[in-house]
Parts: structure tokens; C-alpha cells; sequence
């Protein structure tokens, strides 16, 4: 048996109110942070040390529920409770607010950027998931209203290389899109999860993804192509969705956030009982059937509910959080044999 | 429950997204009366029965609300939606055409008998002909003679009062392009025709963008004019003695009838007193228990306003939204430029539903127009006037995606039949009349004569004309919904 | 003026005031929270219609409010006057904001309507526990208004 840990690197200390969204740039050099305080703060390191680079001001009127970075890592998209999306632009060094994109009639909650970064796509509370066109003048331009869902639409993910969004709502529903002719079409709805879906994640193949709710599960998905060998049904030419794997029993409350590393394959959760967890699949997993074994549980990681946590894309096992109590955290995976 | 709005209608949900079947937020008025306890029984039918000190039972009053208490409030519009179907449906109809008939059977009371007029738009008789498998004429005839069959009195054809509309719109935007370097918000003119998107800038964009949207009322309230108006006093009528109904191939239309600003307050009556959709006639037929088909026509496809030729149908081109663009661009090309433009080349944008044409003189870019259908473009077209950014003079707006025939009010396909091959082939039938443009007629000319003294006067603007009002936020916090 | 959806309800009587304990006066000993200090924190939260406390109305009760230290969790529940009572969001955020603006960080708190009391139960419940609406719900102006109101002090000065 192996022994894993996770070690906290640094405190950063900066936020005025609840932080709700870590997310790391493109090339992990940069942290953006975001919450109640209707700041972004940049966090990098200074020789050995993390810092704050800089905050970003001004942008919103209400909380900042969360951050993505472009993957080009130029923009930085912050969405807020004030139903807007700002788009920031660092070419110039400064981060200058290039656009503020309006529609959502209330709270935004998610922002993303596809892996192409010619699309983005935003939810809120009014039940919708917009998908706007960044076009060469770097203009936005709302390329579909989707009102799939039945309620206050979570979040928001892209697949990790093709054009499929995944969505995650109040209505206790995941569901994925993808362009038909002229629009965007809803093409599978996943309902096994019994409560409010928070957050997903797509694996680096982007054929799995984890899904992690408010009724304290986490479920793991696996991609299904028409006329696959494990004779799981298909409609038309659209992959279907099936759960392979539910953890229960790890999590005391809302689980607020899951992130699969793409570089080790590592899942972390995290959760409303101030605890980090990761979680490894065992070697050899089917993965029609996974199994995953909780490696690590940092109790009392943060001194209150743990809100959002992210790999490192670059950096292996390197993970940030932020919780409730205003702190970002970053901590590093550590295996001995 | 689905909603039969359409979707632009349904993101104007200001502050409520807390419930599925959400619940309506509008604080009701209740005559109030003293009671003694306040103990309250649910019944076993589910009704709320109020209990006396002496053991009565009283029956609570279901609190009702109208179609205007919605309009007014900034909450939801889709939460009563139920209630607002059942009070524009064709149970009100069937209901004005049984009081018709028992004052029928008394005696002397015939003069209290309500004139029935049914004013039925060519999207409707377009969507009822595919699935009837007719040619648009037929369907017009056995459509008349459905309505004829019920009680109703006069069937008439809203192409003609689209004319009135189309007319109005060329004019206005001759004088909005004129304004255009004083008067900041005179261009571009957004097209007024389509009530959910009037009612979605009403709700969510109030003051920034209403005074773009052109003052010309829809066909269907045109014809409301001339149906209280012209064709009362030439029968000798009151308008609350007419019984207006129009047939819609959308359920915002009820919404646009139910307007404050077309009810007359003095006969405290509407321009339309009912709209229904295409999906309630073919009900309708349903309920008594014909197939359009084998309905007897009437020689005429619908009766007429004017003059007894001109009981024709015929359509406008610029496709099944009412032409607005086409026939805007052509005629201030005309009488702006002096260009003569017989066949539009749209230039198709982002997707299907978003086109854009332009009037180039002398290698100049003098008009700019786009036709901008569903709730993403609309999107864009707001967004880009509220940051000075919209390059267009006009926009034909319409909140539903490929615009009227594909209206929330039109039937559904078949088994085996997609809605794109549906559509299609009522596009055809819809495009398969004759087409005409709106000055051809020398009944308009003359109505303009003798019925409004004229084109531009005062009762022309009051006939043709309306007005938009921003709807206020809602701040009563007891019933925010969060 | 508002319309009441319940005219006259029933109003009962007030819970005497805590005695105070001398393990309480003994600085030496750990002070634990426990159900009546919470019970004392809402009892005195004004209804949003009536001019009476949800103690008052029955709405909270001492024996509804848990409170577990070693978890760090404390639990209350509401029973909302008439089952289709629509201030019983209203009333379940202005107990949860009193709690939070009250309680030591480290305590979780639920929120949740007294187990068949309301029609709307679980919808009422799943909003009070999704702390993102709450928490956007508390940057609405018009919202934390009527809040502050259901909870100023003005009545409760003598208790």
C-alpha cells in the first residue's frame, strides 16, 4: 500500500469575503481567484513565493462567482451575480477590460472557454446556457440561447478538444450540446443524481467525465459511441452517457467542486464539510466499471466550506482551493512507495 | 407544463426562477370582508372553504388574474399561463355564439345580439392547409364556412389590414431616415409586428431600446381599427356590439390584444375581444367533430371590409413574417433614392434566421436592413444598438425562429413528418398566392379617404399607431423571488 | 396594504426567559452552545406579515432547534403557519441569515421546515440549503431589506 499526501504549499490571504472559484491559466504560471468581495486577484510566484499580481476591480457591481482563462491564456472571462461576463485582456501586460457581455437576466454562474477558444459558453439562474462566438474582430456575439434545463443552470464545461458543452443544473440534470445545422441541440440528459449537480469534469480523453452534487455523491460517466461493443443503446448518431460509478459514503455535505488531473489522473473533491479529497482509480480499472479508491482526506483543509479546486495543467499534482473562509490554497500530491 | 409563449417570452422572467411550475408573484386584490375567524378548510375538491363561528361553510373565491395584471408586472409571464389561455380561448367564443343564439329564441331581444366578426391571418390558413393536404383558396373557403356554420358573421382576411401596416411602416421609416441626424434613437427602426419581442424590450429593455421600435400597430390591431371603428359605424354598431376574434398562428397575439392601449374605455371593449391560434381552430373542429376537409365551403374565401371586390386573397412578398423588410427597403429605395428595386439578394449572416441586404449608391452604403428572427439574434441586435454599435437602418425583429409561420400557435406535425419538412411545405402554400404590394390597391387609397380624412391625420395616427411603455421593475420584496 | 393569506392566526404563548446556569458564570468553564441559546437567537425574528414573533406563531420552538457541538452543526426547524404559507422562504432566510450573522463560522447550519408541514417542502428546503442562492439572494437590495426588517430588534429590546 501506497502512502499519499497533500501538502499545503502556500496560504494566499487577500479576499475581503468568501472566495467561490480558483482557476489556473493555461500555462500554470497564474492563479486567478474570485468571490464575494466582486474582486479577481492573480496570484504568481516571485522566486520561491506566491503573490498576488494583481486585482481586478471595477468589472462587476455583485460577487464573482467564477473565472476561466482563454486557451490562449490572453483573456480572462469573470462572471458575476450582476447577470454580466467581463472579458479582460493582459496582451498589453495590464489586464484592461476589453468587453462586457449583457443578457442573462440574473445571476451568471459559469464561464468557459472551448479548447479552440473560438466559443464560450455562460449559465445562470434565469435557466439558460448562452453560447456566444468570440469572431476575428474579438467581438462576442450570442450564437444560441439554450433552455434545456428546468432550473438555475450551475455549470458549465467544454469538452477538453471538440466542440461538446456539458451543463450542470439545480434541476438535478447534466446535460451535453452540440452544433446541428444552424443551432446548438441538447443530445443526452443524465439524471441520476439526486439532488442540485455543482460541478463536472472530462478526464483528459474527454470520453469520462465526474460529476459531483448536493445529495454528497460523485459519479463517474463514460462515453458510449453508437454500436459499441458493451451493447449500451445509442440514438441516431449522438454517444450516450451511462453512469459506470457512484462514490458514496466519503462526503459528509454538499460536494461543491471535482477536478480530474489531466496529467495523473487524479480526482479531487471539494466539499461544504471543509475537506479536500482526492480520489485515484485503482490500476487495471475496467473502465466500464471503474474503481476508485479515496487516497488522501485533508479534514479541516480550510476553516470553512471548500468551495472550488483545480489542477495544475502544467504542474503535476499541484492543487488550489478556496473556501468560504476567504483563503486560496495551494497544496502539492505526494506518493511514497 | 410546456410553454406555448414564444422564447423570447419566456427568458423575460425578471426575478423569479425558484420553481418549475412557478407561481404566479402578482399580489391579487380581494375585496376584502370582515370575517370573524380565520380558520380556512381545504374541500375535498381542493377548493379553500372558509369556516363561520356557527360551523358554516364559505367558498373562497379563486383569486383570477388577467391578461393585463401581466402584462403590467415585471414578474413571470409564462406562470399564468394557464389562466391566460382560458380567458382568450375558443370557450369564450362558443360562449359569445350561445348567448347569440338564446337571444335568438327570445323575443325582442335580437337587437342585443352580438355582431360575431373573425379576422383570420394568412399564417393560420397557411398552417391548416398543410395539414389538410388543400390548396390555400380551399382552406380559405372551408375556413369561412366553418366560422359561417358556428354563428359567426362575417369572416375577413388581416392581408388586407397588413396593407394598412405595411404602408404606415414605409411611411415612418421615411421620416425616421430623414431624422436620423437629429433624432438619435429615429434609426434604426425595429419592425413592431411581433408581440412577444414587444413585449420581451418592454419587460427587459425598457427605455434603451422602445423608442427604436416602430409606432405602426401589428395587422392584427389594424384590423381591430377597422373593425370597432369603420366597419361599426358603417353598420350602425357600437363597438361593444361587436364580437372581434382573430386567428393568430401565435399565443403572444393574446397578449398584444389585451394591451391597455387598445381598450376602448368609454364602450369598455377591445380592438379584438379574443385571439385564438391555429392549434384551438383545429380544436375547434375537433369539438365538433368535422375534418376541415369535409367542412362546406362558402364561394368566397372571406368576406369583405371594403368593397365586394376585394374579397380576394392575395399575400405580400418577403416571406411569412409580413414582408416588413421587403417592403420598407423597396419603397424608401424608391422615394430616397429614386432606385427601383425588384428583386432583394439577402446576404445570409450567422445562421438562417439572421439576413442582412444592402442599397448601395454611387459605392456608398445607403441602406442597411436585416431580418432578425429568434431570441440569440434579437440578442445581438440589442446588445450592438445599446453600445452605439448597429449599423442597420431597419430590423424585421421577430422572437421566433424562421418567424411567423413557425409561430407557438401553429399545428405540429404529423407522425412521420419533421418540423423542417411541415414548415416547408407551409411556406409553400403560404408563398403559393399572388403577390401584391400594399399601394396596388385602390382600396386602401380610398379607405384612407373616407375613413381616416386622409393619411396623414390626426385619426390616422390614432388608428395606426400605439405606443410602448417600459415596465417597471418589480421592488415588492414580499414577493421577490430569489 | 398586503393582502394576509392567514387573518387570524393562532399566537401562543412566549417561553420565559433562560436561567442562567452557574457552570454559565463560571468563566473556568467551556461555554458549549446549546439549543436554547439558539432557540433565543430566532425566537424573536418578526414574522413577515404579522406584528408578532415566529415564537409567537409557533413558528420555531425550542424543541426543534439541534444543536451538535462536536460536528459543529446546528439544525432548526420551521413549521410555516399554513401549509401554502408563501413567506415560508421568506421566514426560513431570515432565520438562516440571524444564524449565520450570529454563529461562529465553524457551525453548519441547516435550515429546513418542520417534516410535513408544508406543501412545498422540499423545494423550500433545497433553496434555503443552496447557499449560492442564498447568498445572491442577500445581495438583492429589495430582499435584505424586508430581511432586516424580520429582524430588527425594536420589539425584542426587553427580552
Amino acid at each position: 500500500m501506497t502512502e499519499a499526501m497533500l501538502n499545503l504549499v502556500c496560504t494566499l490571504q487577500g479576499h475581503l469575503d468568501r472566495a467561490w472559484n480558483v482557476a489556473w491559466n493555461p500555462t500554470g504560471t497564474l492563479l486567478a481567484s474570485c468571490g464575494g468581495d466582486k474582486a479577481v486577484r492573480i496570484w504568481g510566484k516571485e522566486g520561491d513565493k506566491w503573490v498576488c499580481k494583481t486585482v481586478l476591480q471595477d468589472g462587476h457591481q455583485r460577487t464573482i462567482r467564477s473565472v476561466a482563462w482563454s486557451p490562449c491564456g490572453n483573456f480572462l472571462a469573470s462572471c458575476s451575480f450582476d447577470a454580466t461576463v467581463c472579458i479582460w485582456d493582459k496582451r498589453q501586460g495590464d489586464f484592461e477590460c476589453m468587453a462586457t457581455l449583457e443578457g442573462h437576466e440574473n445571476e451568471v454562474k459559469r464561464v468557459a472557454w472551448s479548447a479552440s477558444g473560438h466559443l464560450m459558453a455562460t449559465c445562470s439562474r434565469d435557466k439558460s446556457v448562452w453560447i456566444w462566438e468570440f469572431d476575428d474582430d474579438e467581438e462576442f456575439e450570442c450564437a444560441s440561447v439554450l433552455s434545456a434545463h428546468s432550473q438555475d443552470v450551475k455549470f458549465v464545461t467544454w469538452h477538453p478538444h471538440k466542440d461538446i458543452l456539458a451543463s450542470a443544473s439545480y434541476d438535478d440534470t447534466i446535460k451535453f450540446f452540440k452544433e446541428e445545422e444552424d443551432d446548438w441541440t441538447c443530445f443526452d440528459t443524465l439524471d441520476s443524481h439526486d439532488s442540485t449537480v455543482w460541478s463536472l469534469s472530462f478526464d483528459k480523453t474527454g470520453e469520462r467525465l465526474v460529476s459531483c452534487s448536493d445529495d454528497k455523491t460523485v459519479k463517474f460517466w463514460q462515453e458510449y459511441l453508437p454500436d459499441n461493443p458493451q451493447g449500451v443503446a445509442t440514438s441516431g448518431s449522438d454517444p450516450k452517457w451511462k453512469c459506470v460509478c457512484t462514490l458514496s459514503g466519503y462526503h459528509s455535505r454538499t460536494i461543491y467542486d471535482v477536478c480530474w488531473c489531466h496529467q495523473t489522473g487524479l480526482v479531487a473533491t471539494a466539499c461544504g464539510d471543509d475537506a479536500i479529497r482526492v480520489f485515484q482509480e485503482e490500476p487495471n480499472s475496467d473502465k466500464h466499471q471503474p474503481s476508485f479508491n479515496l487516497a488522501v482526506t485533508v479534514n479541516k483543509a480550510h476553516s470553512q466550506d471548500v468551495n472550488s479546486i483545480s489542477w495544475n495543467p502544467k504542474i503535476p499534482a499541484l492543487l488550489a482551493s478556496c473556501s468560504d473562509d476567504g483563503d486560496v490554497k495551494i497544496w502539492q500530491w505526494e506518493q511514497k512507495s | 407544463m410546456a410553454s406555448k409563449f414564444s422564447g423570447a417570452l419566456q427568458l423575460t422572467d425578471l426575478d423569479d426562477f425558484i420553481t418549475p411550475s412557478q407561481e404566479c408573484i402578482k399580489p391579487v386584490k380581494i375585496e376584502k370582508k370582515p370575517t370573524k375567524t380565520g380558520a380556512i378548510k381545504i374541500g375535498i375538491d381542493g377548493s379553500y372553504l372558509e369556516l363561520g363561528q356557527d360551523g358554516s361553510e364559505y367558498k373562497l373565491e379563486k383569486a383570477k388574474i388577467t391578461l393585463n395584471d401581466c402584462l403590467a408586472c415585471s414578474g413571470c409571464i409564462t406562470s399564468a399561463e394557464s389562466v391566460l389561455i382560458t380567458q382568450q380561448s375558443q370557450d369564450e367564443l362558443y360562449r359569445i355564439l350561445e348567448e347569440n343564439k338564446n337571444l335568438d329564441t327570445q323575443q325582442g331581444s335580437a337587437d342585443k345580439k352580438k355582431t360575431v366578426v373573425v379576422s383570420v391571418c394568412p399564417q393560420s390558413r397557411a398552417s391548416l392547409a398543410a395539414k389538410y393536404k388543400i390548396g390555400i383558396v380551399e382552406a380559405a373557403q372551408r375556413i369561412n364556412g366553418f366560422f359561417k356554420r358556428l354563428g359567426v358573421d362575417l369572416v375577413f382576411d388581416t392581408s388586407f389590414s397588413r396593407e394598412f401596416s405595411l404602408i404606415e411602416s414605409g411611411k415612418e421609416f421615411i421620416r425616421r431616415y430623414k431624422a436620423r441626424d437629429t433624432q438619435k434613437s429615429a434609426i434604426p427602426m425595429l419592425a413592431s409586428a411581433c408581440p412577444g419581442w414587444i413585449c420581451y424590450a418592454e419587460k427587459t429593455h425598457g427605455s434603451y431600446i422602445l423608442p427604436y421600435i416602430s409606432t405602426t400597430k401589428s395587422p392584427q390591431q389594424i384590423m381591430g381599427s377597422l373593425v370597432k371603428d369603420y366597419l361599426a359605424k358603417r353598420h350602425g354598431k357600437t363597438p361593444d356590439q361587436i364580437y372581434h376574434v382573430t386567428v393568430m398562428p401565435c399565443y403572444d397575439k393574446k397578449l398584444e390584444a389585451s394591451r391597455q392601449d387598445f381598450y376602448n374605455d368609454v364602450y369598455r371593449t377591445r380592438d379584438v375581444d379574443c385571439v385564438i391560434s391555429t392549434g384551438e381552430v383545429d380544436k375547434m373542429l375537433d369539438v365538433e367533430g368535422i375534418s376541415l376537409v369535409d367542412v362546406e365551403p362558402c364561394k368566397e374565401p372571406c368576406d369583405s371590409l371594403f368593397s365586394p371586390q376585394s374579397n380576394e386573397l392575395y399575400g405580400h412578398p418577403g416571406g411569412g413574417s409580413g414582408g416588413y423588410l421587403e417592403h420598407v427597403y423597396k419603397y424608401a429605395a424608391q422615394e430616397l433614392f429614386g432606385t427601383h428595386i425588384g428583386h432583394l439578394s439577402y446576404k445570409t449572416l450567422r445562421n438562417q434566421d439572421f439576413k442582412e441586404v444592402t442599397l448601395e449608391v454611387d459605392g456608398k452604403e445607403e441602406l442597411k436592413f436585416a431580418l432578425a428572427y429568434g431570441f440569440r439574434n434579437i440578442q445581438n441586435i440589442v446588445q450592438k444598438i445599446k453600445r452605439g454599435k448597429c449599423q442597420y437602418h431597419f430590423v424585421e425583429i421577430m422572437a421566433c425562429p424562421s418567424g411567423c409561420l413557425n409561430g407557438g400557435g401553429q399545428l405540429r406535425p404529423d407522425d412521420g413528418e419533421s418540423s423542417k419538412e411541415l414548415l416547408q411545405r407551409v411556406d409553400e402554400l403560404y408563398n403559393s398566392l399572388e403577390t401584391r404590394t400594399p399601394f396596388q390597391s385602390n382600396d386602401i387609397h380610398q379607405l384612407y379617404e373616407d375613413w381616416l380624412g386622409g393619411s396623414d391625420t390626426e385619426k390616422a395616427q390614432h388608428m395606426l399607431h400605439t405606443q410602448y411603455h417600459e415596465v417597471e421593475k418589480m421592488t415588492s420584496a414580499l414577493n421577490l423571488k430569489w | 396594504m398586503p393582502i394576509l393569506e392567514n387573518v387570524n392566526p393562532e399566537i401562543h404563548q412566549k417561553a420565559s426567559a433562560r436561567e442562567i446556569t452557574h457552570a454559565e458564570e463560571d468563566d473556568d468553564v467551556v461555554d458549549e452552545i446549546d439549543g436554547r441559546e439558539i432557540f433565543d437567537l430566532i425566537r424573536n425574528i418578526n414574522d413577515p406579515e404579522h406584528p408578532l414573533s415566529l415564537e409567537e406563531l409557533n413558528v420555531v420552538e425550542n424543541s426543534r432547534v439541534h444543536v451538535d457541538n462536536a460536528q459543529n452543526r446546528v439544525m432548526v426547524d420551521f413549521t410555516p403557519t399554513i401549509p401554502h404559507c408563501s413567506m415560508a422562504t421568506l421566514i426560513g432566510l431570515s432565520i438562516r441569515v440571524k444564524l449565520l450573522r450570529s454563529l461562529p463560522n465553524r457551525f453548519k447550519v441547516d435550515v429546513r421546515i418542520t417534516p410535513g408541514t408544508h406543501a412545498s417542502e422540499e423545494a423550500v428546503n433545497k433553496q434555503l440549503a443552496d447557499k449560492e442562492r442564498v447568498a445572491a439572494a442577500l445581495e438583492n437590495s429589495h430582499l435584505l431589506e424586508v430581511v432586516n426588517q424580520c429582524l430588527s430588534s425594536n420589539k425584542t429590546s426587553s427580552e
